[in-house]
């Protein structure tokens, strides 16, 4: 086990302050830095030495011998517990969840985002499939935090042994319910969940609770339930693995990886890449980043992902459609340039909205499209002979209507990721957007 | 892109495209569809075919009964639940054809402004069988697409009795005589004698010294005989004329020299030409177009100043200025020995213009947007002698905001204009004294012209926004029934003179727009108001092509307008620009005005008849 980097920000809002000092031994669970504005405490995830403490981490040398035992928090009401054990989205928005839950929902809804949207990740519905009696507790600890009434799992049909897992489980439980997603991207987009379970369109700047809903990842769940039943800090994160590496394309899923854990580690540990490659991406395909091999994994990194090599286009001239659902504009000219392209003109689809200057883009009616031959226009005119886009299911296929008959070769910012797990390129639409409901929900 | 609520009624008639996939069962709403603007781009790209397609008011709210992919036209086949539209429209339609637009501003290589406009209209009617068929046309209704209803209605709108009986009303009047000069000659004194004027010798020194940052000026007398001389860029074309005693601009009687002008020209230390975008040195006989309001006429003398100015500051404000303030130091003293002739014989003509108000006409107002970013973009207002620089203000110290003046004021010289950007679309100071919308506006019976409002175009954005507000209340205190406004140059202040154009237009007001565009000046930017555009363009190629007031605006653009906006207010729709720049189109609305005013319009030439320059042969064409 190498050292583990401990990020100071893994939550949105301002990095936390450390309360530990070089030298300082730590346990699993020791409290090694604390808010200081929104945030969530962070926790030692291992036993061991602080090595350093950095600007932005605290670097431990971890002993050799690691027992299973950490330092509970203390025992409180249930809403402390979970703000004392760090607890945030761990789908990777990193929202703390106690400040979430402390909103009174009066007798409104805990949605369970169980969309496990991004390709290739397989953590969340694997939890589903062999534990969701820990989550659907979880769902019962927030709503009754929340003052909320009805839980419902918002999950895709085609997780199968997942979903008759929790209607199994759901059986006897009145008040939570299953709505079932059909399997396009994005559906795991906090407002897209609102709207496919409550029918409610909310505008990009507000929240769920102007629903009266609050989301939660399944894993965060989970978590919620082990701060209350077992004192337990959040340290440790579940994440898949996944690409081009030895051994095959299949999903490697880690349970309980300490957070810290480098890149490279977890990697190797998946049997490590399989020669040469073309990037490795810490979260999902749409909405990762590119990272070198020692960066730390955190508390929201849900996947990390190997990619084959990068076609190269020789220069060609090309055009970038910016879309919420994909990467950032930024994002989308790395990937340009890696496969060696030039960017000569960059659209946005005309439903993705800042909210404030600089924030991340927002999508208006999430996977349902605008309309995108405009853009397609702005392209042919700005003399691009590819397109690379980052946009949804729905808006991909638009795309598709006009680009190829305009002479515009598509690329998806995804296509070098779909190629290496062998899953389906983002093009045209080729399923409904309509699935049938189980009765009732159950 | 999908459309609003809002723009699928504005686009109630036009056909129905799905902007996305959508399934069967969906009920189609304006979010649905694509926007109507891009349907010429991708007919062109053969990405659609509208036959068969219904329109937008009858889709809405019908529902999908076939999953259909995105840029597919709405057909009956596809949907159910048609909304029935009344059917009139449809029977109006064979009246009329292809309506034609006005000359388009869009640009061909960027459709920002899918509103930037223009409009106009053919009127073709077939008659297939038939006898004893009269058709008349009312005056002033020229571009109409929906001719069809027009006869019944403008008729008996255009004249209510009760205001018939309304007399017009002369203000004030302004008189121009005329004094011939056939030779300008150097002498010991600055006199005319006859037909003759002698510039005092040594009077440049005088000129020099009152300029700080003048460095040298040098007085050429160019006659006809030397228009194939070089120049450098010509800065101003000016009338020389001045008031007769205690008469202000405006009013009283002005005298003006005939068959010459002054004609600033310069650069500063280093060579470089007092011009931002392109500039008009060369020689003279390829670089002007004769005959254009701010442009000298064949056969006159040209009084020019070679004005070199400290290096660096022609791009300053006070440098181009101090040119302009060392040449009117000769021009004043010319204006002084006018005054002084006491012989009444030498009159060769007398001119007198009366700005007459016409209660119960068609209120209008004339909005012209002149520059005002500061360096050579500036002009001065109301001086005390014609288009002199004493008691002057600078727009732009008067922070570009509205100003108001009388009809006649503009035609007796109150605009010295510190013009260089763009030679062919700027407006000489000699413009406004022969200004052709002043002029068609200030004689046409039809409607009442309450004033001129020039307003500054600023450099800032922000500035920009703040003047077009004020000339928004002016326009809207003023109670006009509609408004022109006019530009100079392009880019820049284009985004002012939309603003304008918003500001009027969305007080109910009707406005027609007039600016070079064409192809260079394709507007950058446009609103939902910019319905009604005149294109001031007559270069072959559609461009600034640097040959002194070649696009600037000309009587056949002052009638074009006027037709315009009579048809606007008359409510009558005009139709919408074609997708590319067409001069055909403007071809099309001179004629129809001409047959329908029964006057032949002289088009003014244009580039292609001079000689060719090496610029213009290099550059342009």
């Amino acid at each position: 086990m190498g050292n583990l980097q401990i990020l100071l920000r893994q939550h949105v809002g301002a990095p936390c302050e450390a309360i530990v000092k070089a030298g300082d031994r730590v346990e699993k669970g020791t409290l090694i830095a604390t808010p200081t504005g929104l945030g969530a405490n962070i926790f030692s995830s291992a036993y061991g030495v602080v090595e350093d403490v950095q600007e932005d981490r605290i670097i431990i040398k971890p002993d050799e011998e690691q027992k299973d035992e950490f330092v509970p928090i203390a025992e409180g009401s249930k809403l402390d517990m979970v703000k004392a054990a760090g607890v945030v989205g761990m789908g990777g928005a990193g929202f703390p969840t106690g400040v979430k839950l402390g909103a009174d929902l009066q007798g409104g809804y805990i949605l369970v985002n169980a969309a496990e949207c991004e390709p290739g990740l397989r953590h969340n519905i694997l939890q589903l499939e062999e534990d969701c009696e820990k989550v659907i507790r979880g769902v019962k600890y927030c709503m009754e935090i929340s003052n909320a009434a009805k839980g419902i799992f918002a999950i895709k049909k085609k997780n199968e042994k997942a979903v008759a897992r929790l209607r199994e489980a759901l059986k006897d439980e009145e008040a939570i319910t299953i709505h079932l997603l059909p399997d396009i991207y994005p559906m795991g987009e906090e407002r897209a969940v609102v709207r496919e379970c409550l029918g409610i369109e909310l505008e990009t700047t507000q929240l769920p609770s102007a629903a009266n809903a609050i989301v939660c990842n399944v894993e965060t769940l989970a978590r919620v339930t082990e701060a209350i039943e077992e004192r337990k800090p959040c340290f440790s994160k579940n994440l898949t693995v996944i690409g081009k590496l030895n051994g095959g394309n299949e999903p490697h899923v880690y349970m309980d990886v300490p957070v810290g854990t480098s890149v490279g580690e977890l990697i190797e540990r998946a049997g490590g890449i399989d020669g040469v490659y073309g990037e490795i991406i810490m979260g999902g395909p749409f909405t990762g980043r590119a990272v070198e091999a020692d960066e730390p994994i955190t508390k929201t990194t849900g996947g990390i992902i190997v990619t084959i090599e990068f076609p190269d286009l020789h220069g060609a001239k090309v055009g970038l459609l910016v879309c919420a659902c994909g990467g950032s504009e930024e994002r989308m000219k790395d990937i340009c340039a890696k496969m060696n392209g030039e960017v000569a003109s960059v659209a946005r689809c005309k439903q993705a909205v800042e909210n404030k200057p600089g924030a991340p883009l927002k999508c208006e009616r999430p996977g349902n499209c605008p309309g995108q031959a405009k853009n397609n226009i702005q392209f042919k005119k700005d003399g691009c002979e590819y397109i690379i886009i980052g946009n949804c299911s729905d808006c991909s296929n638009t795309v598709m209507g006009s680009a190829p008959k305009m002479g515009l070769k598509v690329f998806h910012q995804t296509d070098h990721v779909m190629r290496t797990i062998a899953h389906p390129l983002y093009r045209h639409l080729r399923v409904s957007k309509q699935v049938d409901q189980l009765p009732e929900g159950k | 892109m999908s459309i609003t609520a809002e723009t699928a009624k504005e686009h109630a008639k036009d056909p129905a495209v799905l902007c996305c996939r959508a399934e069967a069962g969906v009920t189609i709403e304006a979010a649905n569809l694509e926007d109507p603007a891009i349907f010429d781009d991708l007919v062109d790209s053969n990405l659609l075919n509208l036959d068969g397609a219904l329109t937008i008011e009858q889709v809405i709210g019908a529902t999908l009964t076939k999953t259909c992919d995105s840029l597919t036209p709405l057909t009956a086949d596809v949907l159910e639940g048609i909304q029935a539209v009344a059917a009139p429209a449809v029977e109006e339609a064979p009246a009329e054809e292809v309506p034609a637009p006005e000359a388009p501003a869009v640009p061909p290589v960027a459709p920002v402004a899918p509103h930037a406009p223009c409009a106009g209209g053919v009127l073709k009617i077939h008659i297939g069988e038939g006898k004893d068929i009269d058709i008349e046309m009312p005056m002033g209704f020229n571009h109409g697409a929906a001719m069809a209803e027009v006869p019944a209605q403008v008729v008996p709108v255009a004249a209510p009795v009760a205001e018939a009986e309304l007399e017009p009303k002369v203000i004030r009047s302004v008189s121009r005589k005329h004094y011939k000069i056939t030779e300008v000659r150097r002498g010991p004194e600055t006199k005319i004698e006859g037909t003759v004027l002698y510039i005092r010798e040594g009077i440049e020194e005088e000129a020099v010294a009152s300029q700080e940052l003048v460095h040298s000026l040098k007085i050429d007398i160019i006659t006809p005989e030397q228009y194939h001389t070089y120049s450098e860029t010509i800065m101003d074309v000016q009338p020389i004329a001045t008031k007769e005693g205690e008469d202000e601009v405006g009013t009283g009687t002005t005298r003006v020299l005939d068959g010459v002008v002054v004609m600033v020209t310069g650069t500063d230390d280093n060579g470089v030409q007092i011009g931002e975008f392109g500039s008009s040195e060369g020689y003279l006989d390829e670089n002007i177009m004769w005959g254009r309001p701010g442009a000298p006429e064949k056969g006159e003398i040209f009084i020019k100043t070679e004005v070199v100015i400290k290096e660096g500051t022609n791009m300053e404000r006070p440098g181009p200025l101090a040119a302009h303030s060392a040449t009117d130091v000769i021009t004043q003293e010319i204006r002084e020995a006018l005054k002084s002739v006491e012989d009444d014989s030498l009159v060769v003509d007398t001119e007198t213009f009366e700005q007459v108000r016409r209660p119960g006409k068609k209120k209008v107002v004339i909005v012209k947007e002149i520059m005002g970013q500061g360096a050579m973009h500036d002009n001065l207002i109301l001086p005390i002698e014609p288009v002199g620089v004493l008691g002057a203000r600078p727009n732009v110290d008067l922070g570009n905001v509205p100003v108001m003046v009388s009809p006649l004021e503009v035609l007796d010289g109150c605009i010295h204009a510190l013009t260089c950007i763009g030679p062919a679309s700027k407006e000489m100071s000699r413009h406004y004294w022969r200004e052709p919308l002043v002029l068609e506006a200030l004689h046409d019976e039809e409607v009442d012209l309450c004033g001129v409002l020039f307003v500054g175009s600023p450099q800032i954005n922000a500035e920009k926004f703040y003047v077009s507000k004020r000339v928004g209340m002016m326009v809207e205190a003023l109670d006009v029934d509609g408004a022109f406004v006019t530009t100079e140059g392009f880019g820049n202040n284009h985004i002012d003179f939309a603003s304008h154009i918003e500001q009027i237009g969305m007080r109910g007001i009707s406005v027609v727009g007039m600016s070079f565009c064409a192809v260079q000046g394709a507007l950058v930017v446009g609103n939902k108001y910019m319905t009604h555009m005149v294109d001031n363009n007559k270069s072959e190629s559609g461009i600034e092509n640097e040959v002194l007031a070649c696009n600037t605006l000309c009587h056949e653009d002052a009638i074009r307008a006027l037709a315009m906006l009579k048809a606007a207010m008359a409510e009558e729709e005009v139709a919408k620009p074609e997708k590319k720049w067409n001069p055909n189109v403007k071809a099309t609305n001179v004629e129809l005005i001409s047959k329908t005013m029964d006057k032949t319009i002289e088009l003014v030439a244009n580039e292609q008849s001079l000689p060719m320059s090496q610029k213009r042969k290099e550059k342009y064409d």
